[in-house]
C-alpha cells in the first residue's frame, strides 16, 4: 500500500509537515511497496493516536455500565456489515471502544488499572475491543505483599512479586493509585499525606512508591511507574504532586525514558484549602515540569456533560458520591486494592468545574516540552475520550479558549492563568502529545512514529494543513478530527470517510520479567501461605491463561545481568 | 382536520414496537406511504400495513390537522405516541407499554388501559386514560434522575406502583388509587390521587403530592391542617431523609405512622 501526496507530520523522525508517501509493506512501514494507492493529496498524515492512560476494560468498567443503564441509551448505533451494535457516552460496550478509537484515528488504547485477581475480566473485555491494539496496567500501590517487601526492605522478593504479578495478570506495567489509601480504606479512612502510615504495615506511600519506582527500573521495565498520587481530587493537592516527585529525583531510569508518569495531572494541581477558596496551581506544577526531566504526564482534561468516575481510590470515590449526592458503587479487592465508581456531571456554570476545565489547558500550555504531556481525559472520569478532538481544537486556538470561558463561570479568569495565555499549539505539538510520546512514555518502540519498521498505524484526516488555519478554523478542525478520512491500523484500511469498513482483532501487549530463582523462590512461599489464609481463590485459580488472550505481544524484560545470577 | 385510521384486526404474540405512529411522522405521507413505514416485530422488520389495516383522508396535512386513530386490541403494541409534539392519538382499546414516552405536545387519549411506563420522561402535552394504567407513569426509565419534566397525565382509574417516580414537573391525576411508592424522589412534580396512596412521597425533595387517604412514611413532619378546594386536608412535609421540603396533603382516612 502506498499513501500518495499527504502532508506527514512525524515528529519522532524529524518531520514536521512535509509532503511525502508513505509505504506499507506486511503490516509495516517500508522503503516501497506495492498494490493499494490511497489518494492523500494535500491531507494531514499522522501516525496512528496511542492513548496512553484510559479506563477501557475490566470490573469497573462493568460497574459503571450497570450502574448507568441511562448511559446505554445514549450513542446507540445499529448494527451494520461490518460492525456489532454500539451502545453508551461515558461507558460504551467493548465494541463501540474500538470502533470509536479507530474513528477518530486511534490505534492504540491502554486499560490504566487492573488488580491482579480481576485481570481475568479485564482481558476478556479487551477481546471484545476490536481493531486497537491495546494492554493493561497492574494495580501494586496497596497490595499486601508489596507492603510487606517495603517494610523488610526486600527489593529482591518486592522484584519477584511485581513480575509475578505482571505475570498473572497479563498486566503492562506498575500501576500505583493513592498507595497505602486503598488499604487504609479498608479502615474507614485514608493516608493524608505521603508521611502517613498505612494501618497495620509500618509503611508510608513515601516507601511503597520509591521502592516501587526502584523495582521498575531494576526490571528494566518498558513503561516507568504510573502513579496517580495521594489526595487526589483534594483543594490544595498540588503540594503532595511536587513532594511526591522529589521522592523520585535520584532514582536512574533503566531506559530512555520517564522515571514517573504521573497519571491525570489535572486532579492533582489544585490549590486552596476547601472548594471554597479552591484554584488552579497548574503553573506550580508545570514550572515543576519545566524545570526537571524525570517526570511525565497525562492531562485528565474534563469535558463538560456526564462522566462516570471509577477509580482504585475508594476514598476518594466515597467523597465524591457524598458531595455529588450520587450512587456510589465500591468495591473491596481482597489483599490488593479497593475501588469505587461514581457518575457525575461537570457543568459549566459550576465554579469549580470551570477551573478543573482550565486547569487541563493549563498544564498543557504552560509546560514547554510536548513531550512530556500527553492528553487525555482520564476516559471516563474527566469526559469521554471521543472529546479529543474538542481539546485539540482548545489547545490550537486561542480564540477557542476564549469563546469557551464566556459560556463559564466568571470564576474561570480569577481562579487561573488560562485567560492570559497566548500559547496555540501547531500540528507537530499535537501529533506528539497524542502518538509519539505516549508511545516512547508506554515504551512501545513500534507505535507512534512512521520509521521504517514501524507498525504501519497511519490515520489520515480531511484536513488541509497547508490551507486550514487552526486558530481561526477550529470547528474545522474539531470536525476533521472527529471523523478520520482514512485509519490504517497494521497496514489494514479499517476506516475510510468516517465508517468503519474492517474489525480486526488487535493485539495485546503484556510484559513478561526475568527474576532470579531465589528471589522468587523466597517470594512463593510467603505468597502461598497467604492465598491459603486470606484469598478467596486458590493460587492455580490465580492466573491469567494464554486462552484468554488470543493475540498477544510479549515484551521482555528482567533483571539484568540475569546469567550471573542464574 | 385530517384522520388516519389504523386498524389491528388480530391479536398476534409477539410484541410490536410502532414508535412511528405519531402526527410528526404520518402527517405529510400519503396513506400508502403510511403503509410502508417500517415496524418491528419482535427482531422481524416489517411494513405497517402487514400488520395495521390503515384508512382515512388522503390527502397530507400539518402534524398540529392531524388525528390518527389506532383500533383493536393494542395491549402488546408498545410505544405508540412517542415523542408526539402536536395532533392527537386516539387508541380505542388498551394500549402497551411505554405509551407517549418523551411525549413533548398534543394529545393521547386511551379509551381502555395503559400499560407500564405511560408517558415516561414526558416533556408536555396531556395524556388522558378512561382505564387503568400500569407501573412507573410518567417516571424516568431505568437509572434516569428525571421522569416527567412537564405536560399533564390524567387517568380515570387506578394506578400501579411507583407513580411519577422521579418527577421533575408537570401535573399527574390519578382519580383512582395509586399502587406502592407513588412520587418517590419527586423532585418538583404535582401528583393527585383520589382514592388511597400508599406510602407516597418516599425520598421527594420538592413538588406536592396530594392524596384522598394514605399510609404516611415516619420521615414525614405533621404541619397543621390546610383548606385546597374547599375541603380540609392535613399537610406534612418531607421526606426528611432527603431534607426534603415536599408538601404532602392527605384528606382523610387511614393515616399511619
Amino acid at each position: 500500500m502506498i499513501i500518495k501526496g499527504g502532508i506527514v507530520y512525524d515528529p519522532a523522525n524529524g518531520i514536521f509537515g512535509e509532503e511525502m508517501d508513505i509505504c506499507i509493506e506486511s503490516g509495516r512501514i517500508a522503503e516501497d511497496a506495492r498494490g493499494e494507492v490511497i489518494d492523500a493529496s494535500g491531507l494531514l498524515v499522522m501516525p496512528g493516536g496511542v492513548d496512553a492512560h484510559s479506563h477501557i476494560a475490566g470490573p469497573k468498567l462493568n460497574t459503571g455500565r450497570i450502574m448507568r443503564p441511562d448511559d446505554s441509551r445514549i450513542g446507540t448505533e445499529p448494527r451494520t456489515r461490518v460492525c456489532r451494535p454500539s451502545t453508551g457516552y461515558t461507558v460504551p460496550n467493548c465494541y463501540a471502544i474500538g470502533y470509536r478509537y479507530a474513528r477518530l484515528g486511534y490505534t492504540t488504547a491502554f486499560e490504566a488499572a487492573t488488580p491482579i485477581i480481576e485481570a481475568r475480566h479485564t482481558h476478556e473485555e479487551l477481546e471484545e475491543i476490536p481493531i486497537v491494539d491495546k494492554g493493561a496496567l497492574t494495580l501494586f500501590g496497596s497490595n499486601w505483599t508489596v507492603m510487606e517487601c517495603v517494610r523488610d526492605n526486600d527489593l529482591g522478593r518486592l522484584a519477584a512479586y511485581v513480575a509475578w504479578g505482571l505475570r498473572a495478570a497479563r498486566g503492562y506495567g506498575v500501576k500505583i493509585v493513592n498507595p497505602g489509601g486503598g488499604e487504609a480504606w479498608g479502615f474507614g479512612s485514608n493516608v493524608k499525606s505521603v508521611h502517613d502510615p498505612v494501618p497495620h504495615f509500618d509503611v508510608t506511600p513515601a516507601q511503597i512508591i520509591r521502592a516501587l519506582a526502584e523495582v521498575n527500573e531494576r526490571l528494566r521495565l518498558p513503561h516507568s511507574i504510573h502513579l496517580h498520587f495521594n489526595n487526589l481530587g483534594r483543594p490544595g493537592n498540588y503540594t503532595t504532586a511536587i513532594e511526591t516527585l522529589e521522592l523520585l529525583k535520584d532514582i536512574k531510569p533503566s531506559r530512555m525514558r520517564q522515571v514517573v508518569h504521573v497519571a491525570h495531572m489535572q486532579f492533582s494541581a489544585y490549590g486552596g484549602t476547601t472548594w471554597k477558596d479552591f484554584e488552579s496551581k497548574a503553573s506550580a506544577i508545570a514550572d515543576y515540569f519545566n524545570q526537571t526531566n524525570h517526570a511525565t504526564m497525562d492531562l485528565g482534561q474534563i469535558i463538560f456533560g456526564p462522566a462516570t468516575t471509577m477509580t482504585a481510590d475508594a476514598p476518594l470515590e466515597y467523597a465524591n458520591a457524598r458531595i455529588g449526592h450520587q450512587k456510589w458503587s465500591n468495591h473491596d479487592i481482597e489483599l490488593e486494592e479497593s475501588s469505587g465508581v461514581v457518575p457525575w456531571v461537570y457543568m459549566r456554570k459550576m465554579p469549580v468545574n470551570a477551573v478543573q476545565w482550565a486547569i487541563g489547558l493549563e498544564l498543557a500550555l504552560l509546560t514547554r516540552d510536548p513531550w512530556k504531556v500527553v492528553m487525555t481525559t482520564d476516559h471516563p472520569n474527566g469526559g469521554p475520550f471521543v472529546n479529543y478532538p474538542e481539546i485539540i481544537s482548545l489547545l490550537m486556538s486561542r480564540e477557542k479558549r476564549e469563546e469557551e470561558m464566556k459560556t463559564l463561570h466568571e470564576m474561570v479568569r480569577s481562579r487561573s492563568t488560562l485567560p492570559s495565555i497566548e500559547r496555540e499549539m501547531d500540528w507537530s505539538e499535537i501529533v506528539i502529545m497524542t502518538r509519539a510520546a505516549p508511545a516512547r512514555i508506554l515504551g512501545l518502540e513500534d507505535k507512534g512514529h512512521l520509521g521504517i519498521g514501524a507498525d504501519a498505524d497511519v490515520s489520515i484526516y480531511d484536513i488541509k494543513p497547508e490551507e486550514i488555519d487552526p486558530s481561526k478554523d477550529h470547528a474545522k478542525v474539531k470536525a476533521g478530527l472527529s471523523r478520520a478520512k482514512y485509519t490504517i491500523k497494521g497496514g489494514v484500511v479499517v476506516v475510510r470517510d468516517g465508517e468503519i469498513v474492517a474489525a480486526p482483532q488487535g493485539r495485546t501487549y503484556w510484559v513478561d520479567a526475568a527474576v532470579p530463582e531465589s528471589d522468587m523462590d523466597r517470594m512463593l512461599s510467603s505468597l502461598k501461605e497467604k492465598f491459603e489464609r486470606y484469598y478467596s481463590i486458590r493460587m492455580s485459580n490465580y492466573m491469567v491463561q494464554d486462552a484468554y488472550i488470543s493475540n498477544p505481544f510479549v515484551v521482555r524484560a528482567g533483571v539484568q545481568p540475569l546469567k550471573e545470577v542464574i | 382536520m385530517r384522520t388516519i385510521t389504523i386498524k389491528l384486526p388480530e391479536h398476534r404474540g409477539v410484541p410490536v414496537e410502532a414508535e412511528r405512529i405519531s402526527p410528526d411522522v404520518l402527517a405529510g405521507l400519503s396513506i400508502r406511504e403510511i403503509s410502508e413505514i417500517e415496524v418491528w416485530q419482535g427482531n422481524r422488520r416489517l411494513h405497517l400495513s402487514d400488520i395495521f389495516l390503515v384508512s382515512g383522508d388522503p390527502d397530507p396535512d400539518t402534524p398540529e390537522n392531524t388525528r390518527i386513530v389506532i383500533e383493536g386490541d393494542l395491549s402488546k403494541v408498545k410505544r405508540l405516541g412517542e415523542g408526539m409534539s402536536t395532533g392527537v392519538v386516539e387508541i380505542i382499546g388498551d394500549a402497551g407499554m411505554h405509551a407517549g414516552n418523551s411525549m413533548r405536545g398534543g394529545i393521547l387519549r386511551i379509551k381502555g388501559n395503559a400499560d407500564d411506563w405511560l408517558g415516561r420522561e414526558m416533556r408536555g402535552g396531556r395524556i388522558e386514560v378512561e382505564g387503568n394504567a400500569g407501573n412507573y407513569v410518567g417516571a424516568g426509565y431505568r437509572g434516569e434522575r428525571c421522569g416527567m419534566r412537564g405536560g399533564e397525565i390524567i387517568i380515570k382509574g387506578n394506578a400501579g406502583a411507583f407513580l411519577g417516580e422521579h418527577l421533575c414537573g408537570g401535573t399527574i391525576e390519578v382519580m383512582g388509587d395509586a399502587g406502592d411508592f407513588p412520587g418517590c424522589a419527586n423532585q418538583g412534580g404535582i401528583i393527585r390521587i383520589h382514592g388511597h396512596a400508599h406510602l407516597p412521597g418516599a425520598e421527594m425533595v420538592k413538588g406536592s403530592i396530594t392524596a384522598g387517604s394514605a399510609r404516611v412514611l415516619p420521615s414525614f413532619v405533621h404541619e397543621g391542617t390546610v383548606e385546597l378546594g374547599g375541603s380540609t386536608y392535613k399537610k406534612y412535609v418531607g421526606d426528611l431523609v432527603e431534607n426534603g421540603k415536599g408538601e404532602l396533603y392527605i384528606a382523610s382516612g387511614q393515616i399511619g405512622k
